[in-house]
C-alpha cells in the first residue's frame, strides 16, 4: 500500500504517507502512526525505497522516501499476484455457490 | 541479503541513526501539532493530540531500532561484555576454567595435528589420488628386480607412469655431513608432476651410469646454500646440482625427506641381476584403471616373471615365489613405516585425549556449577523482571564460550609446544617429516574441539541452575540444596572415572617401557657401535674392503666384525629365512622349515659381548676358507625347537639348502630384538668385510664416533650409508613408540588426576561451606573435630569410590584393546589396577583433606553467629 502510494504520489515524507493512507482508507485504518517507520525501514532494507533528507513544504527538515526500480517492478509483481488471488478466489467462491 | 548486509552496517552507525530516527519523528510531530493548531488547539493541547495520534514515541524508537539492528548480534555482544565482566571479576574461577580447557584443547590439537600429517593431508603433487605403491606380498621385498621394474613399467595400458626409487640410505654431500638421500628414476619428478624451484628437475637421460647430478630439496637448498640459485650449475663434492625442487615438496615417503634427490644408476654391474633390491615402485594409474584391476593384472605379471626365475623345480623357494601377489596400496597420503608404526600408538593417543577432554570439561562444568549456585539470587531476579530461561541459557552459554575461546587460544600456544615435544621422540630424520605445524583442517578441528568443550561444560550446567522458583528465591528461602549438590558430585564421579582410565593407561605404558628397557637384547655390549652401508657397485665395495681394513687398526678400537644385517631388528624381520632340515628332528622330517640367517665374520659374538654357551667362533682363516659351509653357529631357539632331547653336539649334521657339517651351539642371542619372541636363527661364517653391518667395540665409542662419521660420510658418494651410531642409542630410538605413549600418557595421566583431585576438593569445600552450619552445631554440642574431619573426608572417598567402581571397569576394556601394543605386561594384570586405585584414593584423600581440616578447626560460635 505504501509503495503504491510512492507510486502515485512520488517522493513523501512519512507524515504524508500517514495522511494519505487515512485518506485512502476513510479512516477505516487508523493506526498509530509511528508504527509506519518501521514498516518504512523494512522496505528500505529490502531496497524497494530509498530515502534522502530534504526540505518539506513547510519549510522543516524532513526525511523523503520514494520508489526504486526494484520497488515497482515489486508493485508490478505484487499486483499480478494480487489479480492470480482474487482470480482464484472468485472461482472458488463461485464454485462453492454453485454446490449450494 | 541486501537487508541483513544493511542491518550490520547499521550496527556500526548505531548513534548517528538514532539521531536520524529522532529528527524524522520530531518533523512527524511538528507537523501534526501543525494541523491541530490549525484546527483552533492551542499549543499545549496541539502537542498533546500529535503525541496521542503518533502513538508511543519510545515504542517506535524501540522497534524500528530492531528492526534497524541484527538483535540477536546486539544480544550477544552485549553479552560477550556481560560475560567478559563476570570473568574479570572472578580471576580465580576464570584461570582454573580457562586452563582447565586449554590443557583439553592443547592435548587434542596436539595429537590431532599429528594424527593429520600421518594419516589424512595428501602430497603435494598432482592427482594424488591416482598414487599407487606396490610392493610384493612377501614383507621381505619391499623392493623389486630392475628387469622386473621393466616390465612393470611397460604396461602403458595401467599406468601413466611408474616410478622406481629407492629411500632410507643417507649420503653425504660436503665431507662430514650426514644428508638425507633418494634415488630414483628419471621420470619421478613428471610422473608426481612436480615443478623446479630453480634450474631443472631429472629426465630418463640422468639415469646412465656415471651422471654425476644431484636435485636438491627446496628446504635444504635454504639451509645449506642460503637459497642461492648460484648453486646450481656447480658441482659439489662431485655431484653437479641441476636443479632444486619445489617447495613443500619433501619425497613421498613421510618419516624420510630426502634433501637432496640423485639419479638411480640402472646400468650398472647389478642392474641386470634378479635381485629383488632394485627399487621401490610407485605408478600412477591411468584415470578410469580401478585399482582392482591393477591388482590383478600384476599378479599375472609377477607369476610369469617368478616362473621364469625360479624355473628350477627343485628350488627351494619356488612354491613361495609362485603364491607372491603385489599389494596395491594407495600412495597419496605418502608412504610411510613411521604410519604403519607409529600410526596405532597415535590411535591411542587420539582416544586418551578425548578422554582427557572430557575430564577437562567435567572440571569445568563442575566449576560453573558452583558459580551457579552462587549467583542463585541473581538468575531468580532475572526471572522475576520477565527474562525467559532461553535468554538466560544463552547468557550462561556465551560465559562458557568465552572460556572456551580463551581456552582454544592458550591450547592452541600449547600444541605448538607439545607437537614439537612430541616430535623430539621420533628419532631425526622422522620428527621432520611432519610439516607445517598448525594448518586450517587443524585450526578447524580445535575450533571444533572447543565449541564441543563450550557446549559439554556449559550447558548442562546452565540447564540445571536456570531451573529456578523465583519467588522462593527472592524471598530468601534456601535452595533445595540435594539435586544441585548430585550434580556436582556426579561430575566429580565422572572426571575421577576419567582419571582412572587414564591413570591406569599411563601405568600400563610406563610398565610396558620399563620393561623393553629392561629386556635383555641378548648382548652385553649395548655400547657398540654400528654402521651400515650398501654400496652396490665394484668400486664401492672396494672402499669398503679398504674401510674394513683400516678399522681394525685404529686407535681406541677393541674389536671390529661384520655381519649381513643388523644384530637386532627392532620390528619386522630383515632376512630371507632359509629353509633346513635337521636329522633326528621331527619338525623337519617330512617338509624343510624356513629359519632365520644371518651371515657373520668372526669375532662377532666377541664384539657384541654374547659369549658362547658352548662352543667357539669361528676363525677369520675358516671364514675365508670353503670350510665356511661345514660350519654354523645356533642360538638356543634353534636348539630347543630342532634338537630336542639331544641337546647340541658338535658333530650333528644337518641339511639346509646345501649340506652343512658341523654345529656349535650359541647362547640365546636375541636376532628379532624386544617386542618378538626370538626365533631359531642360524649364524653362518662369512668372510670378515662382506656384508651390510659393520660393528665396532671400543673402550670410549662416544671418542671414536666422529673420526668414524667423517670416514663413513666418505664413502656415501658411492651407495647409502647410515650415520655411525651406538647400538644402545639406535635401540632407544627404535622404541620411540614406546617411550612416546609412555611419557605423553604418563603427563596426561597426572593432568587427569589434578583435574580430579580440583574438582573434588571444589566440591568438599562447598559442601562443607554449606553445611557449616551444621557443623558447628556438632562442634558446639561436643562433636570431636576428628570426627567432623572424617566425616567430611568420607564424603570425598564416597565420591572416589564411586568414580573407581566406574573408571575400573572401563579402564580394563580400554587396556584391554591396547594389549597389543604394550611389552612384557598383560593388560589384566592386577596389580596396575592396584597402584591406579591407591593413586586416586591418595589424589582424592589429599583433595579432600585442606577443606575437611578447615571445617573441623572452625570455631562454632563464629560459624552459629554468622548465620
Amino acid at each position: 500500500m505504501a509503495l503504491r502510494t510512492f507510486e502515485t504520489m512520488g517522493p513523501q515524507h512519512g507524515f504524508g504517507l500517514a495522511k494519505r493512507i487515512q485518506q485512502i482508507s476513510g479512516g477505516a485504518l487508523d493506526l498509530n502512526q509511528g508504527t509506519l517507520y518501521p514498516a518504512l525501514l523494512r522496505l528500505e532494507q529490502r531496497g524497494w525505497i530509498q530515502s534522502r533528507w530534504g526540505v518539506s513544504e513547510s519549510n522543516r527538515k524532513a526525511k523523503f522516501y520514494e520508489l526504486t526500480r526494484a520497488g515497482r517492478r515489486q508493485i508490478e509483481r505484487e499486483s499480478e499476484e494480487w489479480a492470480r488471488t482474487v482470480a482464484l478466489m472468485e472461482r472458488f467462491l463461485r464454485a462453492a455457490g454453485e454446490e449450494r | 541479503m541486501r537487508a541483513l548486509l544493511s542491518r550490520i552496517a547499521a550496527l556500526f552507525r548505531r548513534r548517528r541513526l538514532d539521531g536520524e530516527l529522532n529528527d524524522e519523528v520530531g518533523f512527524h510531530l511538528a507537523m501534526l501539532e501543525d494541523e491541530h493548531r490549525a484546527r483552533g488547539l492551542d499549543a499545549r493541547a496541539a502537542r498533546l493530540a500529535a503525541r496521542r495520534e503518533f502513538g508511543g514515541v519510545a515504542q517506535t524508537q524501540e522497534a524500528y531500532r530492531e528492526r534497524r539492528g541484527v538483535p540477536w548480534l546486539e544480544d550477544s555482544a552485549r553479552d560477550v561484555r556481560y560475560a567478559a565482566r563476570g570473568l574479570r571479576r572472578n580471576p580465580g574461577f576464570t584461570a582454573a576454567a580457562v586452563l582447565s580447557l586449554a590443557l583439553g584443547i592443547g592435548a587434542n590439537t596436539t595429537i590431532f595435528s599429528l594424527f593429520y600429517s600421518l594419516m589424512v593431508r595428501r602430497l603435494p603433487v598432482s592427482s594424488p589420488d591416482e598414487l599407487l605403491s606396490l610392493r610384493p606380498s612377501d614383507t621381505r621385498f619391499v623392493q623389486v628386480s630392475y628387469p622386473l621394474y621393466r616390465e612393470i613399467a611397460a604396461r602403458t595400458d595401467l599406468f601413466a607412469g611408474v616410478i622406481a626409487r629407492n629411500s632410507g640410505g643417507r649420503a653425504g654431500f660436503g665431507k662430514t655431513d650426514f644428508i638425507a638421500a633418494e634415488r630414483v628414476s628419471g621420470n619421478y619428478f613428471d610422473v608426481l608432476g612436480v615443478q623446479p624451484a630453480a634450474g631443472r628437475l631429472f629426465t630418463e637421460y640422468d639415469n646412465r651410469p656415471g651422471t654425476r647430478v644431484a636435485v636438491l630439496a627446496y628446504d635444504y637448498w635454504q639451509r645449506a646454500f642460503g637459497g642461492n640459485p648460484g648453486v646450481v650449475g656447480r658441482t659439489v663434492d662431485g655431484r653437479q646440482v641441476i636443479g632444486v625442487a619445489a617447495p613443500g615438496f619433501r619425497g613421498i615417503e613421510l618419516g624420510r625427506c630426502p634433501d637432496e634427490w640423485l639419479p638411480i644408476e640402472y646400468l650398472n654391474e647389478f642392474a641386470n641381476e634378479h635381485i629383488m633390491g632394485f627399487a621401490e615402485l610407485v605408478v600412477r594409474r591411468r584415470r578410469g584403471v580401478p585399482v582392482a584391476q591393477v591388482e590383478s593384472a600384476l599378479t599375472v605379471l609377477l607369476n610369469r616373471y617368478n616362473r621364469q626365475i625360479h624355473s628350477d623345480p627343485s628350488d627351494a623357494y619356488r612354491p613361495k615365489a609362485l603364491k607372491q601377489r603385489f599389494e596395491v596400496r594407495q600412495a597419496g597420503v605418502g608412504l610411510s613405516q613411521v604410519r604403519e608404526q607409529f600410526g596405532k600408538p597415535l590411535t591411542v593417543l587420539m582416544a586418551t585425549v578425548g578422554l582427557l577432554l572430557l575430564a577437562a570439561c567435567a572440571n569445568v562444568a563442575s566449576l560453573v556449577a558452583a558459580r551457579g549456585q552462587v549467583r542463585w539470587r541473581e538468575t531468580a531476579l532475572r526471572f522475576s523482571l520477565g527474562a525467559t530461561r532461553a535468554r538466560v541459557v544463552r547468557q550462561a552459554l556465551t560465559e562458557s564460550a568465552l572460556i572456551a575461546a580463551l581456552g582454544c587460544a592458550l591450547g592452541a600456544a600449547m600444541a605448538l609446544w607439545g607437537r614439537w615435544y612430541m616430535l623430539s621422540f621420533l628419532p631425526p630424520d622422522l620428527g621432520d617429516s611432519f610439516g607445517s605445524p598448525l594448518d586450517r583442517w587443524v585450526l578447524a578441528f580445535t575450533a571444533g574441539v572447543a565449541a564441543l568443550a563450550a557446549v559439554l561444560s556449559g550447558l548442562g550446567p546452565a540447564l540445571r541452575f536456570t531451573a529456578v522458583a523465583p519467588a522462593a528465591a527472592l524471598r530468601g528461602e534456601p535452595e533445595r540444596g540435594g539435586r544441585r549438590r548430585g550434580l556436582r558430585s556426579s561430575l566429580v564421579v565422572a572426571q575421577v572415572a576419567f582419571s582412572v582410565v587414564l591413570a591406569l593407561a599411563a601405568a600400563l605404558f610406563g610398565t610396558s617401557l620399563a620393561q623393553l628397557r629392561a629386556a635383555d637384547p641378548g648382548f652385553a655390549n649395548r655400547k657398540v657401535i654400528a654402521i651400515t652401508m650398501v654400496l652396490n657397485s665394484r668400486a664401492g665395495q672396494a672402499a669398503q674392503g679398504a674401510f674394513v681394513a683400516k678399522l681394525g687398526a685404529m686407535p681406541g678400537v677393541a674389536s671390529v666384525a661384520t655381519s649381513q644385517f643388523w644384530p637386532y631388528a627392532a620390528r619386522e624381520s630383515i632376512s630371507t629365512p632359509r629353509e633346513v632340515r635337521v636329522p633326528g628332528s621331527e619338525r623337519t622330517a617330512q617338509a624343510p622349515a624356513p629359519v632365520e640367517q644371518q651371515d657373520v665374520s668372526d669375532r662377532y659374538f666377541e664384539t657384541l659381548g654374547s659369549p658362547l654357551v658352548q662352543g667357539r667362533e669361528f676363525s677369520r682363516a675358516e671364514a675365508n676358507s670353503e670350510r665356511r659351509h661345514e660350519m654354523a653357529i645356533v642360538n638356543q631357539e634353534f636348539v630347543r625347537e630342532f634338537m630336542p632331547g639331544g641337546g647340541p653336539r658338535a658333530s650333528s649334521a644337518w641339511r639346509e639348502t646345501s649340506p652343512t657339517k658341523g654345529c656349535v651351539s650359541g647362547r640365546s642371542l636375541v636376532f628379532l630384538l624386544l617386542e618378538q619372541r626370538p626365533e631359531p636363527i642360524v649364524y653362518r661364517p662369512a668372510p670378515y668385510g662382506d656384508g651390510f653391518c659393520i660393528l665396532v667395540a671400543a673402550q670410549h665409542p662416544e671418542a671414536l664416533l666422529p673420526g668414524l662419521r667423517r670416514e663413513v660420510a666418505r664413502l656415501a658418494s658411492f651407495g647409502f650409508v647410515r650415520e655411525p651410531q651406538t647400538l644402545e642409542r639406535q635401540i632407544d630410538e627404535s622404541i620411540y613408540e614406546d617411550r612416546l605413549l609412555a611419557t605423553v600418557s604418563g603427563c596426561f595421566g597426572v593432568l587427569a588426576l589434578l583435574l580430579a583431585a580440583v574438582g573434588l576438593y571444589g566440591v568438599v569445600a562447598y559442601g562443607a561451606a554449606q553445611r557449616s552450619h551444621e557443623i558447628g552445631v556438632r562442634l558446639a554440642l561436643g562433636a570431636e573435630p576428628r570426627g567432623v574431619l572424617w566425616m567430611v573426608l568420607r564424603g570425598a572417598l564416597w565420591l572416589v569410590a564411586m568414580g573407581l567402581a566406574i573408571g575400573l571397569p572401563a579402564a580394563f576394556v580400554a587396556a584391554r584393546a591396547a594389549g597389543a601394543i604394550v611389552f612384557g605386561v598383560r593388560p589384566q594384570d592386577l596389580r596396575l589396577y592396584a597402584a591406579t586405585t591407591f593413586a586416586l584414593l591418595a589424589a582424592g584423600a589429599m583433595a579432600a583433606l585442606l577443606p575437611a581440616r578447615r571445617a573441623a578447626a572452625m570455631d562454632p560460635m563464629q560459624a552459629l553467629r554468622h548465620e
